[in-house]
C-alpha cells in the first residue's frame, strides 16, 4: 500500500512539476492567458481587496507607531510647547499691529499741529484703590520727558506727565476729579475751564458770562505759558449737553472726551510746541454720513371693479 | 488579500511577513505526501494568480510543489506534527526560509533581476524570523482547523 501510495505521489508530483514548467515556458513565451488571468483576478479583486484595505488600514503603521512611541510622545510634547509659543508670538503681533495703527494716528495728529513728540507705550495703570486716574509710559527723562508735559493719543489730548523717572514717568489722566484745563471753544472762541469728574464725563464752565455754548462744539486747550503744563489748539472734547441754570453766572455744559482713556496703549509726549499752537488745524472733521435716497414709483392705475362697471351702465 | 491588502501593508522592522505563506506550509506540514504536493502546487497557482507578482506563472507552483515534496519527505522522519508543536514550528518557519530561497534561485536561473543580495538575504532571514514568531500564534488554531475537518476514516 505505502509502495502504492509513493508512486501516485512521485506521479503527481512530476505531473505538477511538469504543469508547472509549462506554464512558466508558456508565460516566458508570452502566451497572453496567463497576463489575463492575473487581470481578471485583479479586476475580481480589487473592489474586496479596497474594502479590506480600508479596515486594515489603521494597523498599517503598528510597528513604527510602537517603535517610535517615545519619540512620537517626545515630539508632541515639543511641537505643544512651540504651539503655545507661535499662539503667543500671534497674539503679540496682533498687540503690535494695533500699537502701530495707534501710534500712526498720534504722529499724524502730532504731524498736523507741528508738535515735536515722544512716543511712549503705556506700560501701567493707575491702581483703583489710589483714587486718581493715572498711566505709566515707558518713556521717562532719558528721552527728554519733563513734569508738565502735555501728553497726547490719537484723537486728542490725554493728560500730563505728573513725575518722571529717567526711563518712565505717570501720566495724570484728564479723566481724573483733580484736572483741570482752559479750553477754547472752537466755533465761537469763548473760553471755559474744563474739569474731569472722575469718568468719560467732563463739566465745562464758560469763563465769559456772554459766551455761548451749542451741542457738539468742540473744545480746543488753550494752552499754558511755555506750553507748560498744556500745549494750545490740542483737541480735548466736544460739548454733549449744555445746561440750562439759571443760577449761576454763565453756562455749564457737560462734555465728552475724543480720547478713550480705557483703551489706550500708545501716547506722545508734546516736548515742543510751535509758537502759537496750530489755532484751529486740529479740530476734527466730521465723517460724512451716507445718506439714504428714496426713489417712489407710481403704482399701475387699479382697474374698474365689476360692480362698479355695471353700475356705470345703469 | 488579507495579505495584500493587510499584512503588506504593515510596516515590519526588517523585513515583512507572508501570513499565506505561513498558513500554507502550516497545511502542507499537516498533510500527507499526496496533499502536501497537490496542496503545494494549488498554493502556488494562487500565488501565481496574484497580480501584484511579478514572477513568471507557474514559478510559484513549480517551487511549492517542490517544497511539498520535500515537507513530505522530511515530515515522516519527524512524525506527528500535533504532538511536537515547537518542531511543527521550527518546521514551518525553516519551511518558509527555505521557500524564499529556492525562490531567489530559480530567479537567478531564470534571469530575473531581483534587486540587491544582501536586501535579498535580508528579506528571507526576516520573514523566518517574523514566521517563527507568528506561527506559534496562528499554527495551533490551524491544528484544530484540520483535526476539525478530517474525516472520521482519516480520524482512524
Amino acid at each position: 500500500m505505502a509502495g502504492g501510495g509513493n508512486n501516485r505521489s512521485r506521479l503527481l508530483l512530476v505531473i505538477l512539476l511538469v504543469t508547472s514548467l509549462f506554464l512558466i515556458t508558456l508565460d516566458l513565451r508570452g502566451v497572453s492567458i496567463t497576463k489575463n488571468s492575473r487581470n481578471a483576478t485583479q479586476s475580481f479583486l480589487a473592489p474586496i481587496q479596497r474594502g479590506v484595505s480600508d479596515l486594515f488600514s489603521p494597523v498599517g503603521n503598528f510597528f513604527s507607531d510602537v517603535k517610535n512611541f517615545g519619540k512620537t510622545k517626545t515630539e508632541l510634547r515639543d511641537l505643544k510647547r512651540e504651539n503655545a509659543k507661535l499662539r503667543k508670538k500671534v497674539i503679540l503681533n496682533k498687540d503690535t499691529t494695533g500699537q502701530l495703527k495707534k501710534l500712526k494716528n498720534v504722529l499724524d495728529l502730532a504731524g498736523r499741529g507741528s508738535y515735536k513728540v515722544v512716543s511712549a507705550r503705556v506700560i501701567g495703570k493707575g491702581s483703583s484703590y489710589t483714587f486718581s486716574q493715572t498711566i505709566t509710559i515707558d518713556a521717562g527723562s532719558n528721552d527728554g520727558v519733563k513734569k508738565d508735559m502735555t501728553v497726547m493719543g490719537e484723537l486728542g489730548l490725554v493728560g500730563v506727565v505728573k513725575s518722571t523717572t529717567a526711563t518712565s514717568a505717570i501720566v495724570l489722566l484728564m479723566s481724573d476729579p483733580t484736572f483741570r484745563i482752559g479750553v477754547r471753544i472752537a466755533r465761537s472762541q469763548s473760553i471755559g475751564v474744563l474739569m474731569g469728574e472722575g469718568d468719560s464725563n467732563y463739566a465745562l464752565q464758560l469763563l465769559d458770562p456772554s459766551g455761548s455754548i451749542e451741542k457738539g462744539d468742540v473744545l480746543l486747550s488753550l494752552g499754558s505759558d511755555n506750553n507748560k503744563p498744556f500745549v494750545p489748539g490740542l483737541p480735548v472734547g466736544y460739548v454733549k449737553d449744555v445746561k440750562n441754570t439759571s443760577a449761576t453766572l454763565t453756562q455749564e455744559a457737560s462734555v465728552r472726551s475724543y480720547s478713550n482713556l480705557g483703551s489706550i496703549g500708545v501716547v506722545s509726549v508734546i516736548v515742543k510746541s510751535t509758537n502759537g499752537g496750530p489755532k484751529d488745524a486740529l479740530i476734527p472733521r466730521p465723517t460724512p454720513t451716507p445718506t439714504t435716497t428714496i426713489y417712489v414709483t407710481q403704482s399701475p392705475t387699479p382697474e374698474a371693479s365689476p360692480s362698479q362697471s355695471s353700475k356705470a351702465k345703469n | 488579500m488579507i495579505q495584500e491588502a493587510a499584512i503588506s501593508k504593515i510596516n515590519f522592522p526588517i523585513s515583512g511577513f507572508s501570513l499565506y505563506l505561513c498558513v500554507l506550509l502550516g497545511l502542507m506540514a499537516l498533510e500527507d505526501k499526496f496533499g502536501a504536493i497537490a496542496l503545494g502546487f494549488i498554493g502556488g497557482i494562487i500565488l501565481d494568480l496574484s497580480p501584484s507578482s511579478d514572477s513568471p506563472f507557474g514559478k510559484w507552483s513549480l517551487i511549492l510543489t517542490l517544497v511539498g515534496y520535500l515537507f513530505s519527505r522530511n515530515r515522516e522522519s519527524i512524525g506527528d506534527f500535533t504532538e511536537r508543536p515547537v518542531a511543527f514550528i521550527l518546521f514551518v518557519s525553516a519551511g518558509a526560509t527555505s521557500t524564499l530561497l529556492i525562490f531567489l534561485i530559480f530567479g537567478i536561473i531564470l534571469g530575473e533581476n531581483n534587486g540587491a543580495i544582501l536586501n535579498n538575504l535580508q528579506t528571507v532571514v526576516g520573514n523566518g524570523i517574523w514566521t517563527l514568531l507568528f506561527s506559534s500564534i496562528l499554527l495551533p488554531g490551524l491544528v484544530k482547523l484540520r483535526q476539525f475537518t478530517l474525516t472520521s476514516r482519516e480520524r482512524i
